[in-house]
C-alpha cells in the first residue's frame, strides 16, 4: 500500500495538498522563518498559475512583512524568471510559489537564496532548524517594511539573458513553425512572447490561459502530450514545446510529432552548450552516457551527483560547470543564464541548434550517441531494501559500483542503477546499453535479482 | 510585567503591540477561526487603518478568508466605519476592520463584525474565541479557495448614505477645524469636501503609517491642546479631533476650549431625543449623570450597563431600533440609530453641526445651555487578588447610596456618584467621581486612598 505523503518538508521547501495540509498558517510560518534567515531587505515572491497560488502568496507575504522583509511581488511567472530575477535585484531571497509538476490539488514553497539559487544542504538545515524552533524576527510598526507589485521587468532580464547566448539573427530568419503547450502554467504569460516576438517562431499554441486548470497532468511526459503532439501534425510544424507549470521543465515532440526522450532533450541542450561556453559537465546518475561521449567530443569532463536538482546545482556550482541537468527528470540547467532549470534556455538552443545546422529535430537526435533505456519500479518492503541491493551487487561481481545514491553499476558499455523513491516504498530502476537486446537482457537480470 | 503583555485575546477581539506580543501567526489564526465561524459561501469585507502593520495583519486575514472559502472585498485603507457600511450593502457573511483605533501607532487590532455591520454580540463573540482555540478552522479545497477584489466605492457609498441622513450641503456656513491625527478621516473629509464645498480646515492631514503628529487619543486635553491656539486666529466655530480609524471624535469650541469628552454623548442625545421624544438612551455605568438631566428634558430614560463595547452590543440587541435614540460611552463614542448603531466619528461631527445650524449658536454656547459638571478620574495599579475585599470595604463605607453592583460598584446620590471599577484592557482599578458643580475633590480623594491600600 502506497503511501502518499500529502505533506513533505525537505529538500527544495515545503510541499503539500492545499489548504488542508500546506495550510496558510504553516505557510505564514515557513516565509516568516525565511525571513528571519535571509535577513532584511527584499524578497522577490512569484507563483504559477495554481488556484491556491494567491491565498498562499498572502501568507507568504504576510510572514515576510513580519519578519522585516520587503516584498517584491512579481505575480506569475516562471521559476527561472523568478530566480533570474532575485539576483539581478540584488534581493535578499526568493520564494516561489509552485509545485512544479506534481497535480493542480500540491502547491509549495520554493525557496531560493540571494544568488536566486537553491539552497546548499547546510542553510537547508539551518533553515528547518530555525522554522521548528519558532523563533522568528518580529518586525514591530516601525521596521514593518511594504510590498511592491512589480510584474513587468522580470520577463525582459530573464529573456535578454537567453538571447545573448544564442544567434538570434540566424534563429529569426528561419521564422520557425512552433507549437507550444504551456499546460495554462506560468509558461502562458511569456511563452508565447518569447517565441513569437524575440525568436520571430511562427506560432500554434494551446493551453496558455493562466487563468485556467492544468488541462492534462501537469508533468510533460510521452503520455501527457498527445494533444500537442496532434497539433505538430495539423499544422507542420517543425518543432513542439511543452513545458511544466512552472516553466523549468521542457519537453519536445519533432516535426513528425513524437515526444523527444528527455536524455535526449538534454543531450542536445549540452552539444549546444559546450560550443558556446568553456566547462564541464554535471548531470545525475540516471543520466544517459550520450552525455558522457559527446561531452568527450568537447574534451570535457563529466561529474555524476545523485538524482535531484539541488544536488546537481551544487555540483556544478563547485566545479563552474558549463551545463548540468537530469536526463530523467527534463530539466536543462545553463548557469551562463542561470543556475536552475529553465525551459527557455532549452527551446532557444534547440531552434539555435536547428538553424544552425538546417536539421529537422528527429535527424538531430538521430545523429546523437545512440543508446537503448529502460526503466521500472520494484515494490519493496521496509527494512529489506539493503539485502536487495546487496543481491544485486553480488550478482554482478564484475561491475564497478557507485553508493553515491542507491546503487549503480558500470560496465563500459551499460548501466544499472537502482535507487528507493524519496515519496513511495518503491525501487527505481534504469537500464541503459548499446542494443535493444543488452539492455533487455540487464534489466531482467536485475529485476530477478531484486525480486528473487 | 506580569499582566503587561502586548497581546489581548478577549470577546473584543484580537490586540496588541505588533510584534512584541501580537505576531503573524495570532493575526492569521484568528482570522481563519472568523472565517470558519461566519456562514460559509459568501464574501466577507476587509478594511485596515494606515498603521503599517496593517498591510502585515491584512495580508494574513486575506490568505485566511480565502482559506476558507470566503470571497475576500479589499476596501484598502479605510475608517473602521466605512468596513460597517460597506457591510450593509454588499450583502457580506461579515467583515474585519484592521485597526487599533486610538491607541498608539505601534498597536493594531482584529475588529470582528456581524453581516449588519455591527460588532459581534457575546454568545457570538464566545463561540468565535472557542473556535481560534481550537484551532479546528473549515478550510476548502484547492478548487474551491475564495478570491479577492477590491472595492474603491465603499467610501463615496458612505458618504452617500452621510448626505442621506444630514443636510451637508446646508452645513457649508461654518468654519471647522479638524485635526485627523494622520489618520482615515482625512480621506474620508477630503472627499466630503470635494462633493460638498464644506469650509474644513484639515491639519495633521497626510496619512501615515508609522509616526501620528501626536497620540490618537480623543481627550479633551489633546484637542485642546492641538486645535485650541488656532481656533479664534481661524475664526473657527467649531474643532474636531478624530482617532486613527475615526470612530472617536474629540471636540474644541470656537473660543479654543477643549470640550470634555463625556459631554459627546449628552449633547448627541438632546439632538436625537428631539426629533424622537421618550426614546432610550444606552450608556455605561461610567459617563455623566448630566445624560439623565437630558433624557429627562425629552421624557427619554438612560439605561446604563456596564462598561464595554459587549455590554452596550448586547443591550443594543434587547430593544427595537426605533425605541432607541443613540448608545455611547463617556469616552466620546457614540452610536446612533440612523448608521444602524457603530461607533462613528464623523456621523458624530455632522450632528452636532447640525445642531449648531438648528439652534443658531455655535458651540461653547450650545453647551452653556446644560448645567455644570464635574467629573475626575483615577487608576491604580491593580492587585487582583484584593479586589473583591475593596469593592465589599466601600461598599460598607457607604451605606446611603444607591447601590449598582454590575460593573465593579457604582454609588449614586442625587448630585454626586462614583464609580470603581477593574479595567478591561489594562490591569488597573478605575476610579471615577462626579458632582454637579464643583468638582467632588474630597470624595474623590477619599476613594483613591482606599484603592491605594489594598494595591
Amino acid at each position: 500500500m502506497p503511501r502518499e505523503h500529502l505533506l513533505k518538508i525537505g529538500v527544495s521547501g515545503v510541499r503539500g495538498v492545499v489548504p488542508e495540509f500546506l495550510t496558510p498558517s504553516l505557510t505564514l510560518h515557513f516565509a516568516q522563518a525565511f525571513g528571519t534567515y535571509v535577513g532584511r531587505g527584499r524578497v522577490v515572491v512569484g507563483r504559477d498559475t495554481r488556484k491556491s497560488g494567491p491565498m498562499l502568496q498572502h501568507a507568504v507575504n504576510c510572514g515576510l512583512l513580519a519578519a522585516g522583509c520587503d516584498v517584491v511581488d512579481v505575480g506569475i511567472l516562471p521559476t527561472p524568471t523568478i530566480q533570474i530575477y532575485v539576483e539581478h535585484i540584488r534581493a535578499r531571497g526568493g520564494i516561489g510559489l509552485t509545485a512544479s509538476h506534481n497535480p493542480a490539488e500540491y502547491n509549495a514553497l520554493k525557496l531560493f537564496n540571494k544568488e536566486g539559487q537553491f539552497f546548499n544542504h547546510y542553510e537547508r538545515n539551518e533553515l528547518i532548524d530555525l522554522y521548528h524552533q519558532s523563533d522568528f524576527a518580529q518586525a514591530t510598526n516601525a521596521e514593518i517594511g511594504h510590498v511592491t507589485k512589480d510584474e513587468g521587468t522580470a520577463k525582459a532580464v530573464h529573456i535578454d539573458r537567453v538571447l545573448a547566448k544564442v544567434d538570434v539573427d540566424r534563429i529569426r530568419r528561419r521564422k520557425f513553425r512552433v507549437a507550444l503547450d504551456a499546460v495554462n502554467g506560468a509558461g502562458s504569460v511569456m511563452t508565447p512572447g518569447f517565441l513569437v516576438d524575440s525568436l520571430h517562431c511562427r506560432l500554434d499554441a494551446i493551453s496558455i490561459d493562466p487563468t485556467k486548470v492544468f488541462p492534462r497532468i501537469a508533468e510533460p511526459r510521452p503520455d501527457t502530450l498527445g494533444d500537442l503532439a496532434a497539433l505538430v501534425g495539423k499544422t507542420g510544424a517543425e518543432v513542439g514545446f511543452a513545458q511544466d507549470p512552472d516553466a523549468d521543465r521542457l519537453a519536445i515532440v519533432d516535426e513528425k510529432g513524437r515526444v523527444l526522450d528527455n536524455d535526449d532533450v538534454l543531450a542536445l541542450a549540452v552539444l549546444r552548450a559546450l560550443a558556446v561556453v568553456p566547462g564541464d559537465v554535471v548531470v545525475n546518475l540516471t543520466t544517459s552516457a550520450a552525455i558522457d561521449d559527446i561531452a568527450l567530443g568537447f574534451g570535457r569532463k563529466v561529474y555524476r551527483t545523485p538524482v535531484g536538482e539541488a544536488n546537481v546545482v551544487e555540483t556544478m556550482q563547485a566545479v563552474k560547470a558549463a551545463i548540468g541537468g537530469e536526463g530523467s527528470a527534463g530539466g536543462v540547467i545553463f548557469p551562463a543564464v542561470q543556475l536552475c532549470r529553465d525551459s527557455f534556455t532549452a527551446m532557444a538552443f534547440l531552434l539555435d541548434l536547428m538553424a544552425e545546422t538546417g536539421k529537422t529535430v528527429s535527424e538531430l537526435v538521430a545523429a546523437l550517441p545512440q543508446y537503448v533505456r529502460k526503466s521500472g519500479k520494484v515494490p519493496f518492503e521496509h527494512g529489506r531494501l539493503g539485502g536487495l541491493m546487496q543481491a544485486l551487487e553480488e550478482g554482478f561481481p564484475e561491475a564497478e559500483a557507485d553508493r553515491t545514491d542507491g546503487l549503480k553499476l558500470l560496465w563500459p558499455d551499460r548501466w544499472v542503477h537502482v535507487r528507493s523513491s524519496n515519496t513511495e516504498p518503491l525501487l527505481r530502476v534504469f537500464v541503459e546499453a548499446k542494443t535493444e537486446e543488452a539492455a533487455e537482457k540487464l534489466y531482467a537480470t536485475s529485476w530477478g535479482l531484486l525480486t528473487g | 510585567m506580569r499582566g503587561d503583555s502586548g497581546l489581548r485575546i478577549s470577546h473584543v477581539g484580537l490586540r496588541g503591540i505588533v510584534g512584541r506580543g501580537l505576531t503573524a501567526g495570532h493575526i492569521l489564526d484568528f482570522a481563519a477561526a472568523f472565517g470558519t465561524f461566519i456562514e460559509p459561501g459568501r464574501p466577507v469585507v476587509v478594511g485596515r487603518d494606515p498603521r503599517a502593520s496593517g498591510r502585515m495583519a491584512w495580508e494574513g486575514v486575506a490568505s485566511a478568508l480565502m482559506a476558507c472559502g470566503h470571497n475576500v472585498i479589499d476596501l484598502g485603507v479605510v475608517s473602521t466605519p466605512v468596513v460597517q457600511h460597506a457591510l450593509q450593502n454588499l450583502d457580506a457573511a461579515g467583515g474585519i476592520a484592521i485597526s487599533a483605533s486610538h491607541n498608539p501607532a505601534e498597536w493594531n487590532a482584529l475588529r470582528f463584525l456581524g453581516p449588519r455591520g455591527t460588532y459581534l454580540s457575546t454568545a457570538e463573540s464566545g463561540e468565535l474565541l472557542d473556535i481560534y482555540h481550537l484551532r479546528k478552522f473549515r478550510f476548502v479545497a484547492w478548487d474551491q479557495l475564495g478570491e479577492l477584489r477590491s472595492d474603491a466605492g465603499a467610501l463615496d457609498r458612505y458618504i452617500d448614505d452621510l448626505a442621506a441622513v444630514f443636510d451637508v450641503p446646508s452645513l457649508r456656513e461654518f468654519r471647522v477645524v479638524v485635526d485627523c491625527c494622520n489618520g482615515t478621516s482625512s480621506l474620508i473629509l477630503r472627499r466630503v469636501i470635494e462633493r460638498f464645498g464644506l469650509d474644513l480646515v484639515l491639519i495633521n492631514e497626510r496619512v501615515e503609517g508609522v509616526q501620528f503628529a501626536h497620540e490618537p487619543t480623543t481627550s479633551a486635553r489633546m484637542v485642546e491642546l492641538q486645535l485650541g491656539p488656532l481656533m479664534k486666529p481661524l475664526r473657527a466655530h467649531a474643532g474636531f479631533l478624530f482617532d486613527v480609524d475615526s470612530d472617536r471624535v474629540a471636540m474644541a469650541d470656537e473660543q479654543g476650549r477643549g470640550v470634555s469628552e463625556e459631554l459627546m454623548l449628552p449633547l448627541l442625545a438632546d439632538h436625537q431625543l428631539s426629533r424622537g421624544p421618550g426614546k432610550i438612551v444606552i450608556s455605561n455605568l461610567s459617563s455623566s449623570a448630566l445624560l439623565e438631566e437630558v433624557a429627562a428634558r425629552h421624557g427619554g430614560r438612560v439605561l446604563r450597563v456596564p462598561v464595554g463595547r459587549q455590554a452596550a452590543m448586547d443591550a443594543l440587541a434587547a430593544y427595537r431600533p426605533e425605541q432607541i435614540a443613540v448608545a455611547g460611552e463617556g469616552t466620546g463614542a457614540v452610536m446612533m440609530p440612523q448608521f444602524r448603531f457603530i461607533y462613528d466619528g464623523i456621523a458624530s461631527m455632522l450632528a452636532v453641526l447640525t445642531m449648531m445650524k438648528e439652534r443658531g449658536r455655535p458651540l461653547g454656547e450650545l453647551l452653556s445651555e446644560y448645567p455644570p459638571f464635574s467629573i475626575l478620574k483615577g487608576e491604580v495599579r491593580l492587585a487582583t487578588p484584593r479586589v473583591p475585599e475593596l469593592l465589599l470595604d466601600l461598599l460598607a463605607s457607604y451605606p446611603d447610596g444607591k447601590i449598582d453592583r454590575t460593573d465593579g460598584l457604582r454609588v449614586s446620590w442625587p448630585d454626586r456618584w462614583f464609580h470603581v471599577r477593574v479595567s478591561h484592557t489594562e490591569p488597573i482599578i478605575r476610579v471615577i467621581c462626579e458632582q454637579r458643580g464643583a468638582p467632588p475633590q474630597a470624595l474623590f480623594e477619599t476613594l483613591m486612598d482606599k484603592a491605594r491600600s489594598y494595591s
